[in-house]
C-alpha cells in the first residue's frame, strides 16, 4: 500500500468516527433516563403514525410533480436548441442550490401566500406550502440533471426520426423515453431523499403535528418537548427509512452524476411547437424567479437601516461565515484525500476498490443531519454542555454533508488527470509538492473553487443542526431568520434574508472565481 | 548497449507469463518495433519505463540493471501518443519540468532549454502554451524535453500516430538526426510499416507478447515466410 492511499483511508477512519460513534449512541437509547420499554413500540403513537405518514406522502408528492415539470421543462428546453437567454436560464436554475431555504421559503409565501402577489387558497401553510417550496427547489435541480441526458442523444437519431417521419409521439416512444428511462430512477431517488430530510421548509411551512415530518418531530421532541427519548426514537426511525430507501434506489440504479457546465447544442432540432416550448420555459423562469424577486422587493421595502444597524446581525453574519469556509476546507480536503487514492487505484486497474472509496466518502449522502445531530446531542448532553460544542459540531456535520458533492464535482477532473499525466509525472519525478504546484492545483483549481463554492453555500445557508444547538448568544443568520419569523417580525426578517441571500451568493462567487481562477485552460 | 533478457509480464498476476520479451539496441540506433494491435507493444514500452511491474527478467543500459528502479530513477524519458504537455504550462516551463521539477535552474540550464528548443525549430514561441500549437509542434516539444534530459534511452510510443504524412517524414528525420549526434538509443514503436522503413536500420515484430522476428527493416517486411507478419501487413 503506498502513501496515497493510507491518506485516503485515514479519511474513511475519521469518517466512520464521526458517523459512527453518534450511531451508537443513537441505538444505545435505552440507557437515556427517563426510558421505558413501552417507548420502543412507537407504532402505538398515533402522533408518530401521522409523522411517518406524512414524511412519505409529502416527499411521494414532490417527487412525482417535481420530476413530471421538470420532464416538461428540460424536453423543451433541449428542443428549443441554441436560444437567446439559454445560459442565463439554466444560470437561474442553478440558483435554488445556493438559495438558503428558509430565504426561499419565505419568498414563497410572499408569492403565494394569504397576502401575497397570486394568494393560492386560504393559507400556505401545511402540504400545499411545502409541496410548492420542494417543488422550486428540486424542479430546477431535476432539469439540470436531465437536460443531459437529451444532449447526449446523438444528431443521427433525429436525422433519422426525420427520414422515418416520425410523429413527436413515436420520437418520444422510440428515441427518448428509452434514455430518460435510464436516469430518471437516480434522479427520483435523489429529490425524494431531499424531500424525505427536508427540514426548513417543512418546520416553516408545517402546520403542527398535522404537517409534520420525522425531521421536524426529532428538532420538537430533543428543543421543546425536552424529550431525548422520543426524539432518538424519531431519529432511528428515519434513519432506516433513509436507509430501505436509499438501498431500494439503488438497486433500481446508479446515481446520477451531477452535471455542473451544460453546454449549449450545436444544433436546433426541427421542431413545430416552439410556441408550446416557449410558454412551458417561460412559466417554469417565472415560477424559480417570482419568489427571489419578491423577496428583494420587500427587502428593499423594509426597514434596512435598522436591521442593518443591528450588531446581531453582524455577529451572526459572522458566525455564519466561518461555518460555510470551515466546512468548505474541510470538506474539499477530505475529498480531495479521498479521491487522490481512488482516481491512483482507477487508473492501476482496480476499479472497483476505487468505487468502493468514492461511495463510503458519499455514503453520508442517506444520513440525514438532524439523525446525526441527534446523535451527537444525546452523546455530549450528559457530559458538557453542548450549547459550547455548537460550532465544531455544525461545522463538521456540514464538512459531511458537503463531501458527496465534492466528490461527484471533483472526480471527473482528479481521474482524467491521473489517466492522462500520472505517467508523465513519474517519468519526470514530479511528486509532492512539486506536482501539487506545477499540475494538480492548475489543473483542479476550478472544480475546487466550485466544490468549495457549493459545500460553502450550502453550510451557510443551512438551517438544521445549528437549529438543534443554537442558541440566543450562538446564533447563525438563518436561524436569527427563523427566530424573526417566529417573533412575527416579517418586514426585519425579510431584510435580514436577502441579506443572507446575498451573502451566500457573493462567497459562492468569490470562491468558484477566486479559487477558480480566471483563464480556461486549453487542452 | 541495450538490452532486454527474458523480460516477463502477465496482466493477470496469478497465471504464467502471456509475455515474454527478449530485445536489443545499439547507441545510435532507432529501433522500430511494429506488431497488430493488443500484442503488447505498448506494454513492452510501459515495462521499459517501469509503469507497469515485470515478473521476471532484466532490462540494462551499458551493463547496468534498472528493472528494480522506479519510474522517475531510470535513465531514459518517454514520449507518448499524446498528453506530454501540460496544457496550462508554456513551452518554456513544459521543458525546463524536463530538468528540474522544482523549476529552479541555473543560468547555463535555462540556456540549455532556449537550445533544445532553438533544435527542433521552436525559437520564438517559449510563451506559447501547448492549446496554441499544432500537433506536430507539440511532439517537437516533447523531444526537446527529451533532449535536455540527457538520457541514453528514448522510448517512443506512436509519437506520430496523429500527424499527416509529411508532417510523419520530417518528425522522423528530425529524430534520426538527433539520435545520431547524441548517439541516443531509441525504441519507436509505431503502427506504419512506412515509418519502420523510414526510421530504422532495423526492425522488430512483435506477436502475441513475444519478438517473433527481428531483422533488418526492409528484409523483415518482405519475409513472406512468416505467416503472422503476413497477415499483419495484409500483402500478398
Amino acid at each position: 500500500m503506498n502513501r496515497q492511499s493510507t491518506s485516503a483511508y485515514w479519511v474513511l477512519a475519521l469518517l466512520s468516527l464521526a458517523v459512527l460513534i453518534p450511531m451508537a449512541s443513537l441505538l444505545a437509547v435505552g440507557r437515556l433516563p427517563g426510558f421505558e420499554s413501552s417507548d420502543l413500540q412507537f407504532w402505538h403513537s398515533s402522533y408518530i403514525r401521522r409523522v411517518l405518514f406524512f414524511s412519505f406522502w409529502q416527499a411521494f408528492l414532490s417527487t412525482i410533480i417535481s420530476l413530471g415539470l421538470a420532464l416538461l421543462v428540460a424536453r423543451s428546453i433541449a428542443f428549443r436548441g441554441n436560444f437567446l437567454l439559454r445560459n442565463l436560464l439554466l444560470k437561474l436554475f442553478g440558483l435554488p442550490i445556493v438559495v438558503p431555504s428558509i430565504v426561499a421559503v419565505m419568498g414563497v409565501v410572499s408569492v403565494y401566500g394569504a397576502e401575497g402577489w397570486i394568494p393560492l387558497g386560504r393559507s400556505l401553510y401545511g402540504l400545499n406550502g411545502i409541496l410548492i417550496a420542494h417543488v422550486f427547489f428540486n424542479l430546477p435541480l431535476a432539469v439540470r440533471l436531465l437536460l443531459p441526458v437529451w444532449q447526449s442523444l446523438p444528431d443521427h437519431y433525429w436525422q433519422l426520426a426525420d427520414q422515418l417521419r416520425f410523429t413527436p409521439w413515436q420520437r418520444w416512444v422510440h428515441i427518448e423515453w428509452p434514455a430518460i428511462r435510464e436516469s430518471l430512477p437516480g434522479v427520483a431517488l435523489l429529490v425524494f431523499m431531499l424531500c424525505l430530510t427536508s427540514f426548513a421548509v417543512v418546520l416553516t411551512l408545517g402546520g403542527g403535528p398535522k404537517s409534520s415530518t420525522l425531521e421536524v418531530a426529532i428538532y420538537q421532541s430533543l428543543r421543546f418537548d425536552f424529550d431525548p427519548t422520543q426524539a432518538v426514537i424519531l431519529a432511528l426511525l428515519q434513519l432506516s427509512l433513509c436507509l430501505v430507501v436509499a438501498f431500494l434506489g439503488l438497486s433500481l440504479q446508479k446515481l446520477p452524476e451531477v452535471e455542473i457546465n451544460i453546454s449549449a447544442t450545436s444544433y436546433a432540432r426541427h421542431t413545430k411547437n416552439l410556441l408550446l416550448h416557449n410558454t412551458v420555459i417561460l412559466l417554469a423562469a417565472i415560477f424559480v424567479a417570482l419568489p427571489l424577486l419578491a423577496m428583494i422587493i420587500d427587502a428593499i421595502r423594509g426597514p434596512v437601516i435598522e436591521v442593518l444597524g443591528n450588531s446581531k446581525l453582524w455577529l451572526a453574519s459572522a458566525y455564519t461565515l466561518m461555518i460555510g469556509l470551515s466546512a468548505a476546507f474541510c470538506s474539499v480536503l477530505a475529498g480531495w484525500l479521498l479521491l487522490r487514492s481512488s482516481s491512483e487505484l482507477a487508473n492501476r486497474g482496480k476499479v472497483n476498490r476505487a468505487k468502493w472509496i468514492e461511495l463510503a466518502g458519499s455514503v453520508v449522502y442517506v444520513l440525514p443531519p438532524l439523525v446525526l445531530g441527534t446523535g451527537y446531542f444525546v452523546l455530549l448532553a450528559p457530559h458538557v454542555d453542548v450549547f459550547d460544542w455548537v460550532f465544531p459540531i455544525v461545522i463538521l456535520i456540514n464538512s459531511m454533508m458537503g463531501l458527496p458533492f465534492v466528490i461527484k464535482v471533483l472526480s471527473p477532473a482528479m481521474r482524467k488527470n491521473q489517466m492522462r499525466y500520472q505517467n508523465l509525472c513519474c517519468s519526470l519525478a514530479l511528486r509532492g509538492w512539486h506536482k501539487f504546484r506545477w499540475v494538480d492545483w492548475p489543473l483542479l483549481r476550478r472544480p475546487m473553487g466550485l466544490a468549495a463554492a457549493l459545500v460553502a453555500a450550502m453550510a451557510m445557508g443551512d438551517l438544521g443542526v445549528i437549529a438543534l444547538f443554537g442558541s440566543v448568544d450562538t446564533t447563525t443568520l438563518p436561524l436569527m431568520l427563523y427566530q424573526q419569523l417566529g417573533a412575527y417580525r416579517i418586514p426585519q426578517a425579510a431584510v435580514s434574508a436577502v441579506f443572507l441571500l446575498l451573502m451566500c451568493l457573493i462567497v459562492f462567487w468569490l470562491l468558484e472565481r477566486g479559487l477558480g481562477g480566471k483563464y480556461h485552460v486549453q487542452d | 548497449m541495450f538490452k532486454i533478457e527474458q523480460l516477463s509480464f502477465s496482466y493477470h498476476q496469478q497465471q504464467n507469463a502471456e509475455m515474454l520479451f527478449d530485445l536489443d539496441a545499439k547507441p545510435g540506433e532507432i529501433l522500430s518495433i511494429i506488431g497488430p494491435s493488443g500484442c503488447g507493444k505498448s506494454t513492452l514500452l510501459n515495462l521499459i519505463a517501469g509503469f507497469l511491474p515485470a515478473q521476471s527478467g532484466h532490462i540494462s543500459i551499458d551493463n547496468e540493471f534498472i528493472e528494480n528502479l522506479s519510474p522517475a530513477q531510470r535513465p531514459l524519458t518517454m514520449v507518448f501518443q499524446q498528453h506530454n504537455l501540460f496544457p496550462h504550462l508554456d513551452l518554456y516551463t513544459n521543458v525546463a519540468l524536463g530538468i528540474n521539477p522544482s523549476l529552479k535552474l541555473s543560468e547555463e540550464q535555462k540556456n540549455e532549454v532556449s537550445d533544445a528548443l532553438k533544435k527542433l525549430g521552436l525559437s520564438g514561441l517559449e510563451k506559447r502554451k501547448p492549446g496554441q500549437l499544432s500537433g506536430g509542434q507539440r511532439q517537437r516539444v516533447a523531444l526537446a524535453r527529451a533532449l535536455v534530459r540527457h538520457h541514453k534511452v528514448l522510448l517512443l510510443d506512436e509519437p506520430f500516430a496523429a500527424l499527416g504524412p509529411a508532417l510523419r517524414q520530417e518528425l522522423i528525420e528530425l529524430l534520426k538526426s538527433l539520435v545520431q549526434q547524441k548517439s541516443m538509443i531509441a525504441l519507436l514503436v509505431s503502427h506504419q510499416p512506412d515509418d519502420a522503413l523510414q526510421a530504422s536500420g532495423r526492425t522488430a515484430f512483435i506477436h502475441q507478447g513475444r519478438v517473433c522476428a527481428i531483422d533488418e527493416t526492409a528484409k523483415l517486411l518482405n519475409n513472406t515466410d512468416n505467416k503472422d507478419i503476413r497477415s499483419y501487413l495484409g500483402s500478398l
